[in-house]
């Protein structure tokens, strides 16, 4: 029997450049059987690899509702993720999978969703918004706040309308002097943008993900209009390797990011040490 | 211990225990301890002369035969836009270790709960189920040695599956579990039963290397106060000195945190496993230059917290430390992980505290 | 002596000698070698084809770990050429090279390589007729050493070379009164610094938990001071601490001996710490126990006061300034230069069968670097990963390439305290290869690490007529 570390394999059908560093890849499972087995929810994550350089982990970009292919955005920052930036349509990736809690998506329902996304944080929310879209009659007002830190870094450009037509309302801001010629959006950091917004915290979930220095004043705001920590979920990253809860790095305390999270709310964050 | 067990034991002359261990030699790998130009390690031997059973600890844990500094997860070899993987062949022979201490066994048995709860390390059950552990109850304590205050004994047969005691001019063998009795099923004839006198002498033994671990116990309900005050300062003062070496981890019968590697080209080569330590600042920093635990002292923190406070919690109270003490007594600058717990429960909760 | 010659199991078996070629990486000036190839080619000068030339901007760009990577990834022999001395296109970039690759050299020579194997030459752009005839006979050479199958391996150690007994130490330990008056006179300094402003901290040694077992101390308040004492169990060397406590602290006491100030002054001389931020302590000290015995660094010292030295503490007393008197104490021969000279006396296959052994159980702790106070790179050479300099994996091949880098890097820099070998888990002699390469670095360059702050170390600088006769 391989080990739990032997990947599937996984073409790459297609990419697209978000921004000059940030790819989304397109993938299609090289076995059918694995591609009819592979299922996976919001929020969950996989480890990506490429052989002779290793192991990165990406949240799965797409919703399993729209199952037919897996997506992946990452930013090319590091040995691995250079070098899945390297790849071109056709080759082959190692995909192992799916890792990791959930988004509660069931525990939403008939409640108004906020998601706050920065940078690419977007990438990790992007499965939850999809599941949201597609299952849209199930849940109330829907507000997706997306920031980053210029024009250029805006994420799912593409798709922004879509998800408008779709019944979300999108707002998108960039901080400030990251504004390009004919930006329409807001300019302004995403807390005060979300003030600004003044959403009460009535029948409301915040799924907030982005920057740990984002993350810190974004809970601020939502602490001050009154949203209480259990109404707020985010999705954490930390640095892993095995995915399965053994090797030991992504722990903070006794949680392990890769087994126990990488979604929880902020009651849970708060209580963790500050090991992060 | 109990009156049934002893009863089984088998009091063999050392020739008769030599000429056991030696018989193994033919369709087992054999693992003793050896010393090597004052290295003392656990080594695969190849003739009955090299087993030895040398008392004192060997310089590292054997824990590297269940769970190995690096070892191949998978071969890949890639051409075109075509890969091939295949799995690592999995070892199925045999496997005795020869001359355990009994706070290695006890590391072994923390292994166990780590990469045998819910979904089984395969790589380290293959190892397990093949390996058999010969444990030998010391005769002798080290300054270093902590195993009574985590819940230990010099005499302890957990995680053996056969355990040896010597007695005056003999030994006595005593089959722990089902495998303990299949390696022990070639004694049949062999031996005789132990005297009065010789389980005596054994106990004797036992308290007195007992006696002389002058250690206090770490008791179970330190890992919640432990955690509670993760805040501290104090594990500043604390954790100051630590040079962020992995000696610590390296030589530890239970640490057991690894990195995923490929080692190879990009048309051909293998992904393995490899031992790495939550003491390397390179360990938790991500890719963009963050690191969560920034300072050696967090480090120090997470690897003390570790043994004493998250594992404990999640596993019944046990002590993931096995009080084997190799990380107090190599460690470059001295640090003491009990003396550092100790510190960090006297100290008032809000603590500032200077420590060592 | 040795039982056993490693011979047999280098010597390629006969067979296979006939059908195997041997593989060379040529790492070659784009300026003048590449050129000189060329013209060979031109010229229809036949020479062989085992060599894979791979071009380099200037020999000052071959970092010794292109070698190492080449014989790690299977390479059977080396060669390095390039431009000249005087005609380099960058002026000076082959005569630095020249430098590092004595250095280099003194190396894989003191491991037992095949010295066969690792090939330098100066060939310029119009010496075609050289260039075939170097690579004709670095060819022969190399596939006379025959295949290299041996390059790091993991497991039993099983040469058969056993070190000489080190003589008996030269004096007797300290008296238990001295090392007590030592450790009063500490107390009482670092309480005056301390009290006074003039350091916020004071780095000294404690009592551990071990028995007479003394280990690091960081004391910031003048009432924390009696924790200080002294004794010849003091072995770390505190100068690890020195760029991290000048940053969390701005000034700083150290107490130091006469070898832990040779990394106060390595610091110096690169740069990591300023004169300013640091007040030295140097302890006059008689020698320190490694494993209960003098330790080896400690025979040839004299146990004077250390030079560079704020103040001076002695069993008499804590004086202002350095005292070295340059003559005190029974100094005896280094042990450490007659084991360098025994391995050098044992034929090469035995001497890398030994050093074979001594990688082969590296844990890849990083002790040595950890405990070392010239390794403070923010991240080093093992944790570069685009390339991975050295991979992950702990086996042979990995540790031979961190063991070799380990010591390329401090080579010309180690001040010789040997914290890294009595730290090492696995014993590996890194203080016999340090102490190798300090004594190459001394009567080659005539430079000794620790003696002077203000002076260039020795491989970031050259002198036109540095000695080259390995150089073909």
């Amino acid at each position: 029997m391989p080990s739990a570390f032997q990947p599937h394999l996984a073409r790459i059908v297609s990419t697209r450049d978000e921004t000059p560093d940030v790819r989304t890849l397109r993938l299609a499972f090289v076995e059918p059987d694995v591609a009819r087995r592979f299922r996976w929810e919001p929020g969950q994550f996989a480890e990506f690899s490429v052989f002779g350089s290793g192991e990165s982990v990406f949240t799965m970009a797409n919703s399993p509702t729209r199952p037919e292919y897996l997506e992946c955005t990452m930013r090319a920052v590091g040995k691995v993720s250079g070098a899945i930036r390297s790849l071109s349509v056709g080759q082959v990736l190692g995909v192992r999978g799916p890792y990791g809690n959930r988004f509660p998506v069931e525990t939403w329902r008939g409640k108004d969703l906020v998601f706050v996304a920065g940078g690419i944080g977007m990438a990790a929310l992007r499965s939850p918004l999809q599941f949201v879209l597609d299952n849209r009659a199930d849940f109330g007002d829907v507000v997706l706040l997306n920031g980053a830190r210029s024009v250029a870094d805006l994420v799912y450009k593409d798709e922004m309308a879509a998800w408008q037509d779709g019944g979300v309302r999108v707002i998108r801001t960039v901080d400030p002097g990251g504004e390009a010629t004919g930006w329409d959006g807001e300019v302004g950091l995403l807390p005060h943008v979300f003030e600004r917004l003044a959403l009460g915290p009535d029948g409301r979930i915040v799924i907030v993900c982005g920057p740990p220095i984002m993350l810190h004043f974004m809970f601020l705001a939502l602490e001050k209009s009154g949203f209480t920590p259990e109404q707020v979920v985010t999705t954490m990253e930390n640095k892993m390797k095995c995915g399965i809860g053994l090797c030991g790095r992504c722990t903070i305390g006794r949680v392990f990011v890769c087994r126990d999270g990488p979604v929880f709310t902020w009651a849970q964050v708060r209580a963790f040490p500050k090991d992060f | 211990m109990s009156e049934g067990a002893m009863a089984s034991a088998t009091r063999l002359t050392p020739d008769e225990l030599h000429g056991w261990l030696a018989g193994m030699l033919g369709d087992k790998r054999v693992l003793a301890a050896v010393d090597e130009d004052g290295l003392r390690v656990f080594r695969s031997v190849e003739r009955a002369d090299q087993i030895a059973l040398p008392t004192g600890k060997t310089r590292w844990s054997p824990k590297e035969f269940l769970f190995a500094r690096t070892e191949t997860l998978f071969a890949y070899s890639v051409a075109g836009n075509e890969v091939t993987l295949d799995g690592a062949p999995v070892e199925s022979a045999e496997q005795v270790l020869v001359g355990v201490r009994p706070c290695d066994a006890a590391g072994f048995l923390r292994l166990d709960a780590i990469f045998l709860d819910g979904d089984a390390d395969s790589l380290y059950a293959s190892h397990r189920v093949r390996t058999t552990v010969v444990t030998v109850a010391c005769d002798e304590a080290g300054p270093e040695c902590f195993c009574t205050a985590v819940g230990g004994s010099p005499a302890s047969d957990k995680g053996s599956d056969v355990h040896l005691t010597r007695v005056a001019d003999g030994w006595l063998v005593r089959p722990v579990t089902a495998k303990g009795d299949r390696l022990t099923a070639s004694l049949a004839g062999v031996g005789r039963a132990p005297s009065p006198e010789e389980h005596a002498e054994a106990e004797t033994q036992s308290t007195r290397v007992a006696g002389h671990i002058r250690q206090s116990a770490i008791a179970r309900e330190w890992a919640a106060i432990l955690e509670s005050r993760f805040h501290l300062p104090l594990w500043e003062t604390l954790g100051r000195r630590c040079v962020g070496c992995g000696i610590c981890t390296y030589v530890c019968p239970s640490c057991s945190c690894f990195d995923v590697t490929d080692t190879g080209s990009a048309s051909c080569g293998e992904r393995c496993r490899s031992w790495d330590s939550c003491t390397f600042a390179a360990f938790t920093r991500h890719a963009s230059g963050h690191n969560p635990r920034a300072t050696q002292a967090a480090r120090y923190r997470q690897r003390v917290l570790h043994k004493f406070s998250y594992f404990p919690l999640g596993h019944d109270g046990e002590s993931m430390c096995v009080g084997c003490g190799r990380c107090v007594q190599l460690c470059p600058v001295g640090l003491n992980v009990r003396e550092t717990v100790q510190a960090v429960v006297a100290a008032a909760a809000d603590g500032h505290d200077a420590g060592g | 002596m040795f039982q056993q010659s490693q011979a047999a199991a280098t010597t390629p078996a006969v067979a296979e000698t006939a059908t195997w070629q041997p593989q060379i990486v040529a790492l070659i000036c784009n300026w003048c070698t590449y050129a000189g190839a060329d013209s060979a080619g031109t010229a229809r000068r036949s020479y062989p084809a085992s060599v894979r030339a791979v071009r380099v901007p200037c020999t000052g760009r071959v970092d010794p770990l292109l070698i190492v990577k080449a014989f790690e990834q299977g390479a059977d022999g080396v060669l390095v050429s390039g431009c000249h001395p005087g005609d380099c296109h960058y002026v000076q970039g082959n005569m630095v090279a020249r430098r590092r690759f004595t250095v280099f050299r003194a190396l894989m020579d003191f491991l037992g390589l095949d010295n066969r194997r690792l090939h330098f030459a100066w060939i310029s752009a119009s010496e075609g007729a050289k260039w075939s005839r170097a690579v004709d006979e670095v060819t022969t050479a190399v596939r006379a050493a025959g295949p290299l199958r041996d390059w790091g391996r993991t497991g039993a150690r099983r040469s058969a070379v056993r070190l000489p007994a080190v003589p008996a130490a030269p004096r007797s330990a300290p008296s238990a009164d001295d090392q007590r008056a030592v450790g009063g006179h500490l107390q009482r300094l670092a309480a005056t610094l301390l009290t006074e402003g003039r350091v916020s901290v004071v780095i000294g040694y404690t009592p551990g938990s071990l028995p007479a077992q003394m280990v690091p101390a960081f004391v910031t308040r003048p009432e924390d001071a009696p924790a200080l004492g002294w004794s010849d169990r003091c072995v770390n060397n505190l100068s690890v601490y020195l760029p991290g406590a000048v940053r969390q602290w701005g000034k700083v006491a150290l107490v130091a001996k006469r070898c832990d100030v040779n990394g106060v002054v390595g610091l110096l001389q690169e740069s990591q710490i300023a004169r300013d931020d640091v007040v030295v302590i140097g302890v006059a000290c008689p020698g320190v126990q490694d494993d209960g015995g003098l330790a080896l660094k400690c025979h040839a010292c004299g146990g004077d006061a250390p030079p560079h030295a704020d103040w001076t503490v002695t069993p008499g007393g804590a004086e202002p300034g350095a005292h070295p008197s340059g003559a005190s104490g029974a100094v005896a021969a280094d042990p450490r230069d007659a084991l360098v000279t025994y391995l050098e006396s044992l034929p090469a296959e035995d001497r890398w069968a030994y050093w074979q052994d001594q990688f082969s159980s590296c844990l890849r702790c990083y002790a040595c670097r950890a405990v070392c106070p010239l390794c403070y790179c923010a991240v080093c050479v093992a944790e570069k990963n685009r390339p991975q300099w050295i991979p992950v994996n702990i086996e042979g091949k990995a540790n031979m390439t961190w063991n070799i880098a380990r010591a390329l890097h401090l080579s010309g820099r180690c001040g010789g305290c040997d914290e890294c070998a009595r730290d090492c888990p696995a014993d590996v002699r890194l203080d016999l290869l340090n102490h190798r390469l300090s004594r190459e670095i001394e009567q080659r360059f005539g430079y000794r690490s620790g003696a002077d702050p203000a002076v260039a170390p020795p491989l970031a600088t050259f002198r036109p007529d540095d000695p080259q006769e390995f150089i073909r």
